[in-house]
């Protein structure tokens, strides 16, 4: 009888070639579903804006968020469909109600070469909950989501050993793993070494991509990452390039110039499709696109001594089946749109579909009526509009809702005004009674809780606070730890929210994209940003 | 000489601290760049945070008085948007782009003007004179982004992308927009040009030198050219800064990586170190730019005494 | 302008600036359709010469489906509105400070110019997007922030004239004999004063004009859905390709308006002051 350790010893020498082969670097494949490739191609991306900040911490827009996640990741990936994935954590779990264990993956280096392990993780988290930055002697830096008072209930976090993490809460969080899984991971030495300014300016991290070369408000070059754990990108060098104007990207796309464009307008993607050179891509987004209206109590605004307007519920309804979401996103989204009456995007984690709101102005009406606003009391809304801030068609879309609103009595006073003085007016809370803005909203995590904490506590974009059943059922799915159980929570909310309608919903986004057809396996995410890897460029 | 140069300098400095200090109320009048900064969700206290954070809770002449001091430093602070020093942003924006986009239609404009405008005095009523004023005529009556977006239309759109649209990176992309920056000037100095020589050639001087049998050619631009270069000079000049101001149009229209598009979309970000800094290299260059006009004339003109 | 005499193309500005104001004045009447209120369903038809274009919107709809021809009218209003507040505005602060300065002089003079200076040596369009976001974008601001702008031009012709007019021999006799400062001013530097800044005044409008569509196009200028003529170039130039009717026609209005307007400018300069420098 053969020993067993013998066994043992014999079998990991038969596997261990096995396994050394899958750890090295594959040569880079010659084609991809029987086309030739070029494994050395450089790709030109062209994009509306430059991102201002390479540090994940000092935040992460739509924009910014592109750039970023080619050169840094978080715990948490995303697939195709938008759902979580393992990435530089392989697994996570709750222990018990109040820590979450997280698993990480081993081998993975940063672009200088540093090691990625639980000491990493608990730099990050040092970071993003600002303490013992004395102790790394590293700068503060003006964060835009400040996790310390967002996320107060995470007390404490630990090394179990050098691939395993443990963080502890004060009470159960159901989202830890999006919340902390999804912020970018930056390299300890090296941002204890070059500042948080090194950090910002030359970024480095685990991602597929380095940032070789970045000329501001031009463009940025990056290299793959050859020691990437993941999927490779196929190609070796892409170049993200400033164009701010759609027409000139396209006129960039067809000439040749540029390889692949985001922010196609919508009525030139028709075109571009029936262009047997070119390629059009798109995919819902994060992004939901809303009329905020005043309902806030009078204790709760600089109100002069009135509730908002926009307090009753049958109000807020009817402004809602007032709007003819279909018409918008035909005529001026040309069907890249997406209607939605869940406050949660489509396409996040935990989203549950929604009965529509119909089209019905006679309805809007009665309900109108009901509330007390007839022809001889007619209710005002002055609307705050960010002109040229969000894209054409946001823009076009604004003044025809406003339109619709009129239609069924509504006296609506359109007021643009510059983004910075909108901000100012939601913040301060001097919106008057009868006031409202149009505004986005764009998801960074990939929890539905993200969108629905919203109308949790007081802040800029809540305007309509939840009544107590329903903050009894947020806190609940706050609280839930059972993943099944806290899906049917969610849904049960956002059914109640929807019939509750704290927003006149408008649209969500559907971004759309355009390549040349030389350019394979582009797909695009439902993430703020694009992902590469497994892209290839034809020879 | 001393004394004319010590004046302008002191006048110089004595409009660059108006221009700072109007630069610096103004910007903070249009608001507060906090909210930009922190999340949708954010509540007043981080706010309130983020606002000591940047230093914009002192008192205002407490803030004044620190910028004044850091200016002469060059010390515009650090913008809020990209977290760097403010004046190496606005720096980088100017050269090489905006230089560039200035040299080159200053260039189209002066350049084209000369043999245009003499070619037109020379042969009044021609058809290069009918066709250069019919032209000018039109240029200066329209609006400069106007007369882009037609340039654009033709050359990268109907003629199927014979010059960029949009950008920098070579010579190509910069033909279109410096053309369209160039062609209003470039329509007033013709006139000028052609309204200055026909004074200057009915003069006695050039009656005299043609008497005493001098080659036409030469008396043109020795001695014509050099009188009727004064008020080009003066336009010139003016028309330096009115460039550098339309610039701003321009590098929108084209997305030209320009100085003036940089600080035009900062205000509306309210990221006031880059307009403080934006603004000050403005008006330094345009203090600049008079003094040497000034110094011009004297070259040009021996009877203007530099008083 | 081609073989016709001076006479003839101003009079063809003048009729230009003549249709354009009657316009202006009469668009209730002419307009076929309300300029602001949008319509999706007929977002972007062309003009009715091309396929897809009706009688109703003989130049076009825009990207909410307003009717062009009609804004291109009521536009009209804007323009003129602008150009001309905003000049007078200007004028009467440029004439009165420059009087003032040039003939007082003293440390009043010497402030003024400063600021003249500190104010020139500002970009323009700094200045306009700046104070435009402290008070807001709107009809009375905008010729506001261009009026005030504007100042300086006159104010310094006005002052070099007042200085030199000054010394002049029957200013001296009308003081010998009592006169006041003001009736010297008044009745004697004045109307002396006024052919070259009616000449300047002149083609300040048609810059005034290319200067409100210029904030318009940024986006700064009259907040939508107000019509004027820049803000429609502004909203035709994502649609170049697709629309091109929308960034054509209030170019084409622009440029015939001003060009009428340098037409008459030059006139005047040759007829009121022929001494000032040609291509102004």
């Amino acid at each position: 009888m053969i020993r067993r350790s013998r066994l043992l010893i014999v079998a990991s020498m038969l596997t261990w070639p096995l396994v050394a082969a899958g750890q090295q670097p594959a040569a880079p494949p010659r084609a991809v579903d029987g086309v030739a490739i070029d494994p050395d191609a450089e790709l030109i991306v062209a994009l509306a804006d430059d991102t201002t900040n390479m540090d994940p911490r000092i935040g992460m827009g739509s924009i910014r968020s592109n750039y970023i996640r080619q050169v840094f990741e978080g715990l948490v990936d995303v697939d195709a469909q938008g759902r979580p994935a393992p990435g530089l954590a392989l697994s996570w779990k709750p222990v018990g109600e109040l820590t979450w264990e997280f698993a990480l993956r081993r081998g993975v280096t940063f672009h200088d070469g540093e090691p990625f392990n639980a000491d990493t993780v608990l730099f990050n988290l040092d970071r993003f909950f600002r303490r013992n930055l004395d102790r790394w002697s590293i700068k503060d830096v003006l964060a835009a989501t400040q996790f310390e008072k967002t996320y107060s209930f995470v007390t404490r976090w630990e090394k179990v050993d050098d691939y395993t993490v443990r963080i502890h809460t004060s009470e159960p969080a159901p989202t830890l793993w999006d919340f902390i899984g999804r912020e970018p991971m930056v390299p300890k030495a090296y941002t204890v070494k070059n500042g948080v300014d090194g950090l910002n300016d030359r970024p480095v991290g685990t991602g597929p991509w380095k940032m070789v070369e970045w000329k501001r408000k031009t463009s940025m070059l990056f290299e793959r990452n050859d020691g990437y754990w993941g999927t490779h990108p196929l190609f070796r060098k892409m170049r993200f390039q400033t164009i701010p104007e759609g027409a000139a990207r396209i006129a960039a796309l067809r000439a040749g110039q540029v390889g692949l464009i985001e922010g196609v307008p919508p009525f030139d993607a028709p075109a571009l499709g029936q262009d047997p050179r070119l390629k059009v891509a798109a995919s819902p987004q994060k992004l939901s696109c809303r009329l905020y209206v005043n309902g806030r109590p009078k204790d709760k605004y600089d109100s002069g001594g009135k509730d908002g307007l926009f307090s009753d519920q049958r109000v807020r309804l009817a402004l809602n089946l007032a709007v003819n979401k279909e018409a918008i996103i035909k005529k001026i989204f040309n069907g890249y749109a997406l209607a939605n009456a869940s406050p949660v995007a489509s396409v996040s984690y935990g989203y549950a579909a929604q009965e529509p709101y119909p089209y019905d102005p006679a309805r809007a009406r009665t309900l109108l009526a009901d509330a007390g606003f007839r022809d001889t009391n007619p209710l005002t809304l002055q609307l705050l509009f960010p002109a040229k801030h969000y894209g054409q068609s946001f823009d076009e879309m604004t003044p025809a809702v406003a339109e619709m609103l009129k239609d069924v009595g509504v006296q609506v006073t359109l007021k643009p005004v510059d983004f910075a003085t909108l901000l100012q007016t939601a913040t301060k809370g001097t919106l008057p009674p009868n006031g409202g803005f149009a505004a986005c909203r764009t998801g960074n995590n990939l929890d539905a809780d993200d969108y629905l904490r919203d109308w949790g506590a007081i802040a800029m974009i809540n305007w309509a606070p939840y009544p107590p059943e329903l903050m009894a059922l947020y806190t609940a799915t706050r609280r839930e730890v059972d993943a099944q159980k806290r899906l049917r929570l969610l849904a049960d909310l956002q059914r109640q929210v929807r019939d509750w309608a704290p927003v006149v919903a408008l649209y969500q986004e559907v971004k759309v994209y355009a390549h040349s057809a030389r350019v394979l396996r582009f797909t695009p995410l439902p993430e703020l940003n694009m992902d590469f890897r497994g892209v290839a460029v034809k020879k | 000489m001393r004394a004319f140069l010590l004046r302008r300098a002191l006048h110089a400095v004595f409009v660059l601290w108006g221009v700072v200090t109007a630069v610096f109320f103004l910007v903070r009048l249009t608001g507060d760049p906090t909210p930009f900064l922190v999340d949708q969700s954010a509540t007043q206290q981080e706010i309130a945070d983020a606002r000591r954070h940047l230093g914009l809770d002192r008192a205002l002449h407490v803030q004044y008085l620190e910028f004044l001091r850091s200016v002469p430093r060059g010390d515009f602070g650090t913008s809020i948007r990209e977290k760097r020093p403010a004046m190496q942003m606005v720096l980088e924006h100017l050269w090489p782009a905006t230089v560039e986009l200035a040299a080159a239609a200053l260039l189209i404009s002066t350049g084209l003007a000369i043999p245009l405008g003499v070619a037109s005095a020379t042969h009044k009523n021609g058809l290069v004179d009918h066709a250069s004023r019919l032209a000018s005529l039109f240029l200066q009556s329209m609006p400069s982004f106007w007369l882009g977006l037609m340039l654009i239309l033709l050359f990268a759109v109907e003629l199927g992308g014979l010059l960029p649209a949009f950008g920098s990176g070579g010579v190509r992309h910069l033909i279109l927009p410096a053309v369209t920056l160039a062609a209003a000037p470039l329509a007033q100095n013709v006139r000028l040009i052609r309204s200055g020589m026909l004074e200057v050639l009915q003069q006695d001087y050039v009656r005299t030198a043609r008497a005493k049998g001098l080659a036409e050619r030469l008396v043109i631009y020795r001695h014509a050219l050099r009188n009727a270069a004064i008020p080009v000079i003066t336009v010139t000049g003016l028309s330096l800064g009115f460039m550098l101001s339309g610039a701003v149009i321009i590098e929108t229209v084209f997305s030209w990586p320009g100085m003036g598009r940089l600080i035009v979309q900062a205000v509306p970000g309210r990221d006031f170190p880059v307009i403080q800094a934006g603004v000050f290299v403005f008006a330094l260059i345009f203090v600049g730019l008079n003094l040497i006009v000034d110094l011009l004339y004297t070259v040009v003109d021996p009877r203007v005494r530099l008083t | 302008m081609i073989g016709l005499a001076r006479d003839q193309s101003a009079a063809l500005g003048l009729i230009v600036i003549c249709v354009t104001v009657l316009m202006a004045v009469l668009a209730p009447a002419l307009a076929p359709l309300d300029p602001v209120k949008n319509s999706l369903v007929d977002r972007l038809t062309p003009p009715m010469w091309n396929a897809g274009g009706s009688a109703k919107h003989p130049l076009g709809t825009d990207t909410l489906g307003r009717d062009v021809a009609s804004r291109l009218l009521y536009g009209a209003r804007v323009s003129l509105i602008v150009g001309l507040a905003a000049v007078v505005i200007a004028g009467v602060l440029g004439v009165g400070l420059g009087l003032l300065s040039g003939y007082y002089r003293g440390w009043a003079d010497d402030a003024l110019m400063r600021l003249g200076d500190v104010q020139l040596a500002f970009p323009v369009l700094v200045l306009a997007v700046a104070v435009l976001a402290v008070l807001g974008a709107s009809l009375a601001n905008v010729i506001l922030v261009l009026g005030v702008t504007g100042w300086i031009t006159y104010a310094r012709i006005v002052r070099g004239e007042t200085l030199s007019l000054r010394q002049r021999e029957f200013v001296e006799a009308a003081r010998a004999l009592g006169a006041t400062d003001g009736y010297l001013l008044w009745r004697h530097i004045l109307p002396n004063v006024l052919p070259p800044v009616t000449v300047v005044a002149t083609f300040s409008v048609a810059r005034t004009i290319i200067a409100e569509a210029s904030l318009s196009f940024l986006g700064l200028g009259i907040p939508p859905p107000a019509p004027s003529w820049g803000a429609m170039l502004d909203e035709g130039r994502n649609y170049i390709t697709t629309g091109w009717w929308l960034a054509l026609f209030p170019g084409v209005a622009i440029l015939l308006l001003v060009l009428g307007i340098n037409l008459v400018g030059d006139w005047l300069r040759d007829a009121l002051d022929p001494r000032m420098e040609r291509g102004m």
